[in-house]
């Protein structure tokens, strides 16, 4: 939206012809005005003009009359209070290095606030610039102080119109830079440019700088300044140049899978499955062991799911280490402990996971359910004589992983400790109580 | 049953339909035809196979394995030129084979009462058990990922293998190594050294100590004939090339040549003298051997282990590996070992010796390793801080490459050594450096192709904008470095209206809606607005790298368990991750591991094992990341907090520069622009005392100011490896006397003018608050400092100006050398 806010070429001719315009009626001038900058754009020139009335030679008076009527009416329609000059208004009026001329134009413009088309207002925009300077007459003006001007017409000052701070209290942008030879009176009329005569050395055409000024005044004035360093250029990085390299020759992979004999391990999977129903005889046993080492990959093609595992491990405890040894690395080994741990406790249950220990490394937890499965499985058996056979087994099975450093006694200590209390009659219960003992 | 032909399952069909002999000669037949599609397939012969390959479809329709090799054989009829079709083809398969693989689980499930005595009573009809295999997908997926690898997709090609390469249990040996080499291809491609690690050590475990079971075993188990298909596609394409000596050591290619010498000796692998392996002729005909010769098997472990080390940084070590790759490749191919060799020197600053190295080892004839070699060289000359130079080899590479497109027949690898887009991202540093910002973000928008999800990328695109800022090329904004003044009338009433052009340079944010990048003319179009989104792109990729690690960081004895189990928790862990596929993935022992040591360990270790090898580069480097990105998001922050002061959004400047300064152990140099952000956004907010607050911390008392940093922290910025080569090289101080020169220097305020900006800024806030006096005695020192910074001529004045000194404004206005006086451009015409 911030284009530079100022005026183009035309527009600044456009009012550089209305202040000049002394002859005219204040009425039409102002009228002209509103018509070329319709409402919403008048700050601008607006803000330009009083740029210019500040310098107080920079105009002459009765163009410095025809700019403050423009100030005035440009907002006219606006309570006093929302005209972005009305301190510039109220300021000039109380200026008493001023002319009177000027200052009275000025009180009469502000009366003109509120009393909208009242005919003392019309009559005085009915007059042009020269005309009002010349039926001056001072005796008929009082001159209020300028504390009652500012109570009168700017008591809820606009807020500030920009808030940041670097640019509220910017300043004028416009320096004087005379350029007359050194010791001259800068204020002599001797450097204006007379008409028709020939311009001598120094001297300067004031229309031509009010022009100038008009289409270059920017509206931000000048500021302080902030510097605002462009943050460095991240240095190259140590891997950011890419470095080539040849790559390997990546080809497409025929399926080899295609229509082929699907027979591979055919007799496996029968064995497999006979094994599922009962035990295998040794011969049969030996084969399904000798063709699962030979291709490590057949125990994926087996057909044993986990949950066909509890069938193979009740029937052909070996078979079921074998295999499970061989899917070890599997991602769906744990799906097989789950299994494991959850089914009921039996002797080949343990035979099972005692070979696996030994075999390879399980994971402590799926251990460590383990062993608080098969205690709760004794301490819920109704049936004497089979608690007893369980307990026994238990008490070996645990004796076996701790001397075979298989787990950490501790973190099983209190557990196993209150199983062998209370089994205490039966005396592999005891002696795993003196081995617990002992390790302490 | 039996009739139910519009069953997709051919496992129901042919179950039911007739009796087992009758069953059994159609399958032979058809089993004939498959034979003769893959023979026709390896001699060339696409028409014919795929003829082969309809008959098979007539026996086995809905086959999804047969859809997939005719999916093959007509991308090789078609000269390999729709790589993006075959890929919907195989995704269509992959797709396909999941359906029925789950549609015959249930079916196993319901009917398994039944299904054992079936499965013992017809041979050769396996459907009772789970017997997947006829469904499996490793194929088609492993072909899917090759297909993304060879078209530089790399992020997605990672996300199609990795998972492949966790559940490789039931996967055949020969699939499972390539899939492991793609894999670590791949995975060096991404910088992904956690995953290119993993790869490392299982390979090391499975070929390598115990390479002599695993390779008996795994003949038996491969008693299709499975000729290594792999090289059958290549042979028609790389004997019409005529490409010379083959440069990427690869294992076809050697197999064409020296076949004849070698027989079917399966050899242990881990033999300590490499010249006994030489001697050995062991190479394969037999297919189950996994078509690679032993001693191409370790010579190419042995690189993608320098290679590793390369990406990891653990230059010691990559020395010390790449010795024995040129020992093992000694009398054989070793170019490519040579290549890696000039990489290692390069890497380590050595450039002189990284040019003579890649000299060595070039084929200039072959237009491929010629774009290789140039954009190397390209790469050398531009650390060297010569950019014409680099830019020269840039463009010849990318002329090697335009030429290497016209070949004919294409083939797969067509696509993968067009490295254009690689070179080009080259070229956009290169254009960066000589500060062409707008060459510079075509070749990144060209380059963002491929590096799409690199933080880096985002940030130099942002970097060109900065600098079209900096140089005054964005159309809505003027060159900030100077003060223009309007000279208005003359003589008498000679006016000087100064245009406020400084603080003017931040109304970029205006632009029609539509495509950020692109203007009218598709090239990028750099604006304040893009360099933000740019920032924001990489700030999220970054953050989404550094979260994704927190979530999956590993556990700390990852790699010290040496048992099975270790690998079976690092599958499940690695299964959880979210391919990000951003690079930095180390990160994830950033954490929970003690930094000590890190750096010690991977200095002093020993040749070990390529598992410790392999864990000490990974914490090494894992540090080094972390350093990095550090830096990054310190050099993103401060980006983007002057991206948002200029598109006055000074709410956000302000949190963005706040974010910055709590970063840890952030660079000084950083932490100043950090602050100076900071306190001009909150003056931009009326906040004039907390502005001065972040000033403050630059005063030492009085009016003094320090300075906000030094020489050494500028030097540091720029020379994270400089320092690094010290480390690690111990000694070879030539390696820093010949690194980059100081044209390579970050370009940035010295620290005086550094300083001088404080004092601007200073006197800024007490000319704003109306402190007029204070304001002229910093703006004094800021015009002693730097004479000619137009911010602190401009502030001068203003005080003068403020102070109804105007003479002496003129006459700062005047001295100032950066000012520039200008026509009004307006005459009056007396016809007004």
């Amino acid at each position: 939206m911030k284009k530079r806010a100022t005026l183009g070429f035309e527009e600044s001719k456009a009012v550089f012809g209305l202040l000049r315009a002394e002859q005219r009626p204040l009425e039409e001038i102002v009228s002209d005005f509103n018509s070329f900058f319709s409402h919403g754009r008048q700050f601008i020139p607006c803000f330009s003009i009083s740029i210019l009335l500040q310098d107080k030679k920079m105009l002459s008076s009765t163009q410095r009359l025809i700019a403050f009527a423009i100030l005035q009416q440009a907002y006219s329609s606006q309570k006093p209070s929302a005209n972005p000059f009305i301190s510039l208004l109220i300021n000039a009026a109380c200026d008493v290095e001023a002319e009177k001329y000027e200052r009275a134009l000025i009180l009469q413009l502000l009366q003109l606030f509120g009393s909208d088309g009242s005919s003392g207002g019309k009559e005085l925009l009915k007059q042009s610039a020269a005309d009002y300077i010349k039926s001056f007459d001072p005796s008929v003006h009082a001159f209020p102080q300028h504390e009652q001007l500012q109570q009168q017409y700017a008591d809820k000052v606009h807020p500030e119109r920009y808030n940041s701070p670097l640019k509220d209290s910017s300043v004028r942008n416009v320096i004087a830079d005379p350029d007359v030879p050194r010791g001259f009176d800068v204020n002599s009329s001797e450097f204006d440019l007379q008409p028709g005569a020939n311009p001598k050395l120094s001297s300067g055409d004031r229309d031509e700088t009010v022009l100038g000024l008009l289409s270059n005044l920017a509206l931000e004035g000048l500021g302080p300044h902030w510097k605002r360093p462009i943050p460095p250029r991240l240095p190259v990085q140590d891997d950011e140049l890419v470095w080539l390299n040849p790559v390997d020759n990546h080809e497409l992979l025929w399926d080899d899978g295609m229509c082929v004999d699907t027979s591979r391990g055919a007799a496996v999977r029968d064995l497999i499955a006979k094994a599922l129903k009962g035990p295998l005889a040794p011969a049969q046993q030996e084969q399904v062991l000798l063709e699962l080492a030979n291709d490590p990959k057949l125990v994926y093609h087996c057909g044993l799911t986990p949950r066909k595992l509890p069938e193979l491990v009740e029937n052909n405890p070996l078979i079921a280490v074998e295999v499970l040894t061989k899917l070890i690395n599997s991602p769906e080994i744990a799906e097989y402990f789950t299994v494991l741990v959850n089914m009921d406790m039996s002797l080949h249950s343990m035979e099972v996971v005692n070979r696996l220990t030994t075999a390879v490394e399980l994971p402590s937890e799926f251990i460590h359910m383990y062993i608080t499965n098969c205690i709760s499985s004794c301490e819920n058996i109704k049936d004497k004589y089979m608690q007893n056979r369980l307990v026994r087994l238990v008490c070996v099975f645990l004796q076996s992983l701790i001397r075979n450093n298989i787990i950490n006694v501790k973190d099983l200590f209190i557990e196993v400790q209150a199983f062998c209390i209370e089994f205490s009659r039966i005396r592999e219960a005891a002696a795993l109580f003196r081995l617990l003992k002992s390790l302490e | 049953m039996a009739s139910s032909s519009s069953s997709s399952l051919t496992v129901a069909n042919r179950d039911g339909s007739s009796s087992a002999s009758e069953d059994e000669a159609v399958m032979s037949v058809t089993r004939a035809y498959a034979q003769d599609a893959l023979l026709q397939f390896q001699s060339g012969k696409f028409d014919q196979c795929l003829t082969a390959l309809s008959e098979c479809l007539k026996r086995k329709p809905n086959d999804p394995k047969i859809f997939h090799n005719i999916g093959l054989a007509e991308f090789y009829r078609d000269g390999c030129s729709h790589p993006k079709r075959l890929l919907d083809v195989l995704n269509d398969v992959k797709k396909r084979s999941e359906e029925l693989a789950r549609a015959s689980a249930e079916q196993v499930e319901s009917g398994s009462n039944i299904g054992g005595s079936r499965g013992s009573s017809t041979m050769g009809h396996p459907f009772s058990a789970v017997y997947m295999d006829e469904f499996d997908t490793y194929v088609a997926t492993l072909n899917i990922a090759v297909i993304w690898f060879h078209l530089h997709e790399y992020a997605k090609a990672l996300s199609v293998v990795e998972p492949l390469f966790q559940n490789r249990g039931p996967i055949d040996e020969k699939t499972a190594l390539n899939i492991c080499l793609l894999l670590l291809d791949v995975g060096l491609a991404c910088h992904d050294a956690t995953k290119s690690a993993d790869v490392l050590v299982y390979l090391e475990k499975a070929f390598g100590v115990s390479c002599m079971n695993q390779g008996d075993s795994g003949s038996t188990a491969l008693q299709q004939p499975a000729n290594p298909v792999a090289k059958s596609p290549s042979l028609p394409t790389n004997s019409s090339a005529a490409d010379g000596p083959n440069l990427d050591s690869d294992a076809n290619a050697l197999e064409a040549e020296e076949t004849g010498e070698y027989d079917g000796a399966v050899f242990d692998m881990d033999v300590a003298q490499p010249t006994a392996l030489l001697s050995s002729n062991d190479l394969s005909r037999n297919p189950v051997d996994i078509s690679v010769s032993s001693v191409y098997l370790k010579l190419k472990m042995q690189l993608y282990k320098v290679r590793f080390l390369l990406l990891t940084r653990n230059l010691k070590q990559a020395k010390r590996e790449v010795k024995h790759a040129m020992n093992i490749a000694r009398g054989r191919d070793s170019s490519m070992a040579l290549l890696l060799k000039s990489q290692l020197e390069y890497a380590r600053g050595n450039y002189r010796k990284a040019i003579k190295l890649l000299m060595a080892s070039s084929n200039r004839t072959d237009a491929r390793i010629s774009s290789m070699i140039n954009n190397n060289l390209g790469c050398i000359y531009y650390q060297l801080g010569k950019y014409h130079t680099a830019s020269v080899f840039f463009s010849n590479a990318l002329l090697n490459c335009s030429s290497l497109r016209k070949d004919r027949p294409l083939n797969l690898l067509t696509f993968s050594q067009d490295n254009s887009l690689l070179i080009i991202y080259n070229s956009g540093m290169q254009y960066l450096a000589c500060g062409k910002p707008l060459l510079a973000a075509r070749c990144f928008q060209k380059a963002g192709l491929v590096f799409y999800n690199r933080p880096l990328l985002w940030l130099r695109f942002a970097e060109c904008c900065l600098m079209a800022l900096e140089k005054g090329l964005l159309e809505t904004t003027l060159a900030s470095s100077e003060v223009r003044v309007y000279v208005i009338g003359n003589g008498k009433w000679r006016q000087l209206v100064m245009e406020d052009g400084v603080s003017k340079n931040g109304n970029s944010g205006s632009f029609e809606r539509g495509d950020l990048f692109l203007g009218s003319d598709q090239q990028p179009k750099l604006s304040m607005s893009l360099a933000r989104q740019c920032l924001s792109n990489a700030l999220y990729l970054l953050n989404c790298s550094e979260s994704s690690y927190c979530k999956n960081s590993l556990p700390s004895n990852f790699f010290l368990e040496d048992n099975e189990l270790g690998e079976v928790a690092s599958s499940k862990n690695s299964n959880n991750k979210n391919f990000h596929s951003i690079d930095s993935e180390a990160s994830a022992f950033s954490v929970g591991l003690g930094q000590s040591g890190i750096n010690g360990d991977a200095k002093e270790q020993k040749a070990g094992t390529t598992q410790e090898l392999v864990q000490n580069s990974l914490l090494y480097y894992a540090d080094i990341r972390n350093k990095e990105n550090l830096l990054l998001k310190q050099a993103l922050l401060a980006n983007l907090a002057f991206v948002e002061l200029e598109l006055e959004n000074p709410i956000k400047a302000l949190s963005i520069a706040r974010s910055l300064l709590e970063l840890p152990e952030c660079s000084r140099i950083y932490i100043f622009l950090g602050h100076v952000y900071a306190a001009e956004a909150l003056c931009l907010l009326n906040r004039a005392k907390d502005a001065a607050d972040h000033l403050m911390t630059y005063l030492s008392g009085g009016n003094n100011v320090d300075l906000p940093f030094s020489e050494e922290d500028s030097e540091q910025l720029q020379g994270v490896r400089a320092v690094d080569y010290e480390e690690l090289n111990g000694g070879s101080m030539s390696a820093k006397s010949s690194s980059p020169e100081d044209t390579l220097g970050i370009v940035f305020l010295k620290p005086e003018e550094a300083l001088a900006s404080l004092y601007v800024n200073f006197a800024a806030l007490y000319a704003m608050q109306g402190e007029l006096d204070q304001a002229r005695q910093f703006v004094a020192r800021a015009l002693s400092l730097v004479p000619n910074s137009p911010e602190a001529t401009l502030t001068a004045v203003y005080v003068d100006l403020k102070l109804g000194k105007s003479q002496e404004a003129l006459a700062k206005l005047k001295q100032c050398s950066r000012v520039t006086f200008l026509p009004s451009g307006l005459t009056l015409n007396k016809a007004s």
